[in-house]
This record gives structure tokens, C-alpha cells and sequence, in this order.
């Protein structure tokens, strides 16, 4: 029975880490992007996280940084003012995030005209979706 | 029980057939039953309609249904029961009314052993008020909260008419009872009789001078077979009628779409909820969405906009698509601004709207199960009991 359920666990942690890889791709792909965007060659984790984390007077009161509503704990869900739940944004905690490149866009579009009161730069959603994926 | 007066043994002295004589059974065991019954489930209609809030209509519903089926066992019983119990036997005409009246200011009026010609108006007032106020209840409860043997038929208007009418009912019963009540005391103290324990175990005393009632045997089966009839085939109906689809309800699950870009950050709010006008007002400033930048892309928007409207309050005949249809002013397309909504959850307090459960106002569907569906039945409330963050 222990070897069987240990073979499950195997599997499973096989099939997620393959899910992963083939989730990496787009992502890889929306990165990319936005590096040629900015003229840059690599994120700065960093800076993402400084953006992320931080409080910003710019954009709409309700909502003074991204972690309003994202919360301080990205592995953990969310909850909109709403009161929905908001999946995870650490692609540790959820392997989804940053491979769909409209949704990536349409977030990012809106969520920071509601936090900094304007567009995003490349540079500045690369250096996110970096810190993001290295949590 | 039967107790012989000295009155009808020294008269007589034949005390075993006087025995049987002097104490008469005047409200038969359906009378009684039926009586306390009534008592019950009207008590338990009035509370629960005057006092309890929505939470409590499946209760007052059960009791109204009770009460017309009450009402019309006694009805049934009215026509086949014995010589107390039938209509016929106490339901007098106005001119024996008025001669009962004089009599009583004259002193000269005697006992009637059952009802007298004044009590077998009240009766009779009582039983039509009920069967009244069960009929405006369910029209009521049909045309507003679409469910029930109406709901198929009634309107909102209808439904709201004769919620009025149902409330006038009810008070017209209040006044009915309390005017029972005090004829009844007064009838005890004029003829020196316990009504109350009469109605309990049945029995009065026969004394001479009492009104006579004509004899007339009860058929019991006769009366429990059309009774069967009645209210079985009452049953059936109200059951058939009830499972038929309700007027103005929306069927159509939600646009995918729409669930999908509107459910990302709120309860999807169904179309029918706000007016069309509201609807294109809100599309129409995506940006500053409640505080938040909610920007679609201009094909999203168009084709979003065109289910919403197309779907929107005026298209359904719910009892939110109605009442939503009057906006805030100053607030043309938050359904919370609305003096509707914000009277329907005045008892809420704002704990629950802040309890992780709930997390804000709009959250719908934290407390009504069907909000999806827009239907907003107040059966399906369910309000989340742990309040503590």
C-alpha cells in the first residue's frame, strides 16, 4: 500500500512539475515581450516588489497599493472590495498566473490605472511578474 | 360528567333519563379541535405577519395554508355535522337578529345552547375573513415572490394589491377576534355559562328556557369523505398550479461572458436587477467603476451592454427587477444606494456585512442562495452566522 501511495505522490509531483514547464512557456513568452518592449535584458525582482508592495497616492482612493486587495501573503488568496476571492499571485501557489497574454494585459491596464493613477511601463510589469514568479 | 340539576330530579324523579338530559353536548369533538386550531395557526399568522421579518414567511405561509384548509373542513363540517355544528341550524336572518338584539335590551332574551343569531354572524364573518385572507395571501405571495398556486398568473401589481388587501384583511381579523372574545365574555356573563370550558369539553347544561336547536343528526361520513374530496383535491390543484413556471422569472443561465468578466471581482449581478438606462450608464464609465479602473475592450463592452439591456429590470416581473427599477438619484446604477435595498436590510448589521463571509454589501450572494438567478426568494436567505474577523 505505502509504495503505491508514495508512486501517487511521485506521479502527481511529476505530472505538476510538468504542468509547470509547459505553463513556463508563455510566460517565458509574455516576459519576453515586454523585455523587447522596454529595451531591457533582465527584470529587477526587486523593483517589482518595491511596486507591488508599495503605497501609491496616484491612482483612486480606494485602492492605495496592489496588496489592498492582493494582501501581503501572495501565496495565499486575495479578496476583491467586493468580497470575491481572488486566486493566489505567486505562480508557486498558482501556476495559471501570467500565461494567458490578454489577461496579463486587461490586469494590468486596469489594476494600475486604479493603483498609480496611469499605465504601467514594460519594464515595470516585467520586474512584477518576476518577484511574482520567484516567490 | 353529566350532572343533574335538583331542579329536573324533583320535577321528575326519573334522575337516570334526566341525567342524560340535563348536561348536552353542544360542540362536538371537530368543533372543538377545529376551534383551538384556528386559534393556533391565526396566532401564528398574526405574529408572523405583523412582527417577523421574511425569514419567517415559509412559517406564516404554513399557517395560512393550514387556516384555509381549517376553514374549509368547517365548511364541509358546516353542511354534514350535527344539530350545533350546522350552518343551517344557527345562521339566522337579519330580522332574528335584530329581535335577538331587542331582547337583550329588553332582558327577555333567553339561552341559545350553540351559537345565537348575533355569535352565528360572527361565525360567519370570521370563516369568509379567513378564507379571505388565505386567498390574498397567495395571490399575493404568487404575483411578489412568485411562488405558490398563483404565481404562474399574478402579476407584481396584482401581487402587491392584494398584499394591501391581505394586511386590511388582517386587521379586519384582529377586529373580528377581539369582538368574538368580548361577545363571547359578555354572553358568559348575561347567561351565567362558561363558554370558554364549554368549548373545551363540549358540554353545557340544559336548562329550561333555552332556546331550542332543531335535531339534527350529524353524518360523519358523509362529512369526512367530502372533506377527503375537498381538500385532497384542493391539494392536488394548489400542487399543480404551484409547479408551473412562474410569471416574469428569468430561466436563461447568465451569459457566460458576463459571468466571466463581471463575476471577477463581484457577485455577477443578474441583468434584471437594474433598469437598461442604469446599465448603459455604468458601461458607459468602466473607468471609475465603484472606485475601481474596470476598462473592457470597446467589442466586450458593446456586446455586454447589449445582453444587459436586452435582460434588464424592465424585462422581468420579480420582486427585485421591480423594485430596482427605481434607482438613487445621485447613484443611478448601485443597487445597494437604493432606499429599496437599504430598507430590506435595515435589520442587518454591519457586522455581517464586514464578517469575512460576507466581506461587503454587494456580496449578494453571501446571504441569498439564488442571486444567480435573480429571483431573490426570500426563502433561500441564509445569512452566514460567524461575524468575528
Amino acid at each position: 500500500m505505502m509504495h503505491k501511495r508514495k508512486l501517487a505522490v511521485l506521479a502527481a509531483i511529476a505530472a505538476l512539475a510538468g504542468a509547470t514547464a509547459v505553463m513556463a512557456g508563455p510566460r517565458d513568452d509574455i516576459l519576453a515581450g515586454y523585455a523587447a518592449e522596454a529595451g531591457v535584458t533582465a527584470f529587477d525582482a526587486a523593483a517589482g516588489k518595491a511596486l507591488f508592495t508599495g503605497t501609491h497616492t496616484g491612482g483612486k482612493p480606494e485602492t492605495p497599493s496592489c496588496t489592498t486587495c492582493h494582501t501581503g501573503n501572495l501565496t495565499g488568496p486575495g479578496k476583491t472590495r467586493a468580497g470575491k476571492v481572488i486566486e493566489p499571485m505567486a505562480v508557486s501557489a498558482n501556476p495559471q498566473r501570467f500565461t494567458d497574454p490578454a489577461k496579463v494585459e486587461k490586469w494590468f491596464g486596469r489594476n494600475c490605472r486604479s493603483v498609480l493613477g496611469r499605465e504601467c511601463s514594460a519594464k515595470e510589469k516585467g520586474d512584477v511578474i518576476t518577484w511574482l514568479s520567484s516567490l | 360528567m353529566a350532572t343533574t340539576t335538583t331542579h329536573d330530579t324533583q320535577e321528575h324523579g326519573m334522575a337516570a333519563a334526566d341525567a342524560a338530559r340535563a348536561s348536552v353536548k353542544v360542540w362536538d369533538p371537530f368543533v372543538r379541535l377545529f376551534h383551538w386550531s384556528l386559534v393556533a395557526v391565526v396566532a401564528t399568522a398574526a405574529l408572523t405577519g405583523f412582527f417577523a421579518g421574511a425569514s419567517w414567511l415559509q412559517v406564516h405561509v404554513w399557517a395560512g395554508t393550514a387556516m384555509a384548509a381549517l376553514v374549509v373542513a368547517r365548511v364541509v363540517w358546516g353542511f354534514t355535522g350535527g344539530s350545533y355544528a350546522r350552518f343551517s341550524a344557527f345562521i339566522r336572518g337579519p330580522r332574528q337578529v335584530i329581535s335577538h338584539l331587542r331582547g337583550i335590551v329588553d332582558g327577555t332574551e333567553g339561552r341559545h345552547i350553540g351559537h345565537n343569531p348575533l355569535g352565528a354572524l360572527m361565525i360567519v364573518a370570521l370563516l369568509a375573513t379567513a378564507a379571505l385572507l388565505a386567498l390574498t395571501g397567495a395571490v399575493a405571495l404568487g404575483g411578489m415572490f412568485k411562488f405558490g398556486p398563483f404565481a404562474f398568473l399574478a402579476d407584481f401589481a396584482s401581487g402587491r394589491l392584494a398584499r394591501e388587501l391581505h394586511s386590511l384583511l388582517a386587521w379586519g381579523l384582529v377586529l373580528l377576534v377581539a369582538l368574538h372574545v368580548a361577545g363571547a365574555v359578555f354572553e358568559g356573563w348575561r347567561t351565567r355559562d362558561n363558554l370558554m370550558r364549554a368549548m373545551v369539553t363540549g358540554a353545557k347544561q340544559r336548562r329550561p328556557g333555552d332556546y331550542p336547536a332543531p335535531r339534527l343528526a350529524a353524518r360523519p361520513m358523509l362529512g369526512l369523505a367530502v372533506g377527503v374530496v375537498f381538500l385532497g383535491g384542493g391539494a392536488a390543484s394548489v400542487s399543480t398550479l404551484a409547479s408551473r413556471p412562474p410569471l416574469g422569472v428569468p430561466t436563461a443561465p447568465l451569459d457566460a461572458v458576463y459571468a466571466d468578466e463581471c463575476g471577477a471581482c463581484h457577485t455577477a449581478y443578474h441583468p434584471s436587477l437594474l433598469p437598461a438606462a442604469s446599465w448603459r450608464a455604468l458601461f458607459a464609465n468602466l473607468g471609475d467603476h465603484f472606485g475601481e479602473d474596470a476598462t473592457l475592450p470597446p467589442e466586450t463592452v458593446a456586446k455586454l451592454e447589449a445582453y444587459v439591456t436586452a435582460n434588464a429590470a424592465e424585462d422581468f416581473d420579480t420582486l427585485p427587477a421591480n423594485a430596482f427599477r427605481r434607482t438613487a438619484a445621485d447613484a443611478p446604477y448601485q443597487i445597494t444606494a437604493t432606499r429599496f435595498w437599504k430598507w430590506m436590510h435595515a435589520g442587518i448589521s454591519d457586522a455581517v456585512f464586514k464578517s469575512p463571509a460576507v466581506g461587503a454589501r454587494g456580496n449578494c450572494a453571501a446571504c441569498h442562495r439564488d442571486a444567480a438567478t435573480g429571483r431573490f426568494d426570500p426563502r433561500r436567505i441564509d445569512i452566514p452566522q460567524e461575524i468575528t474577523r
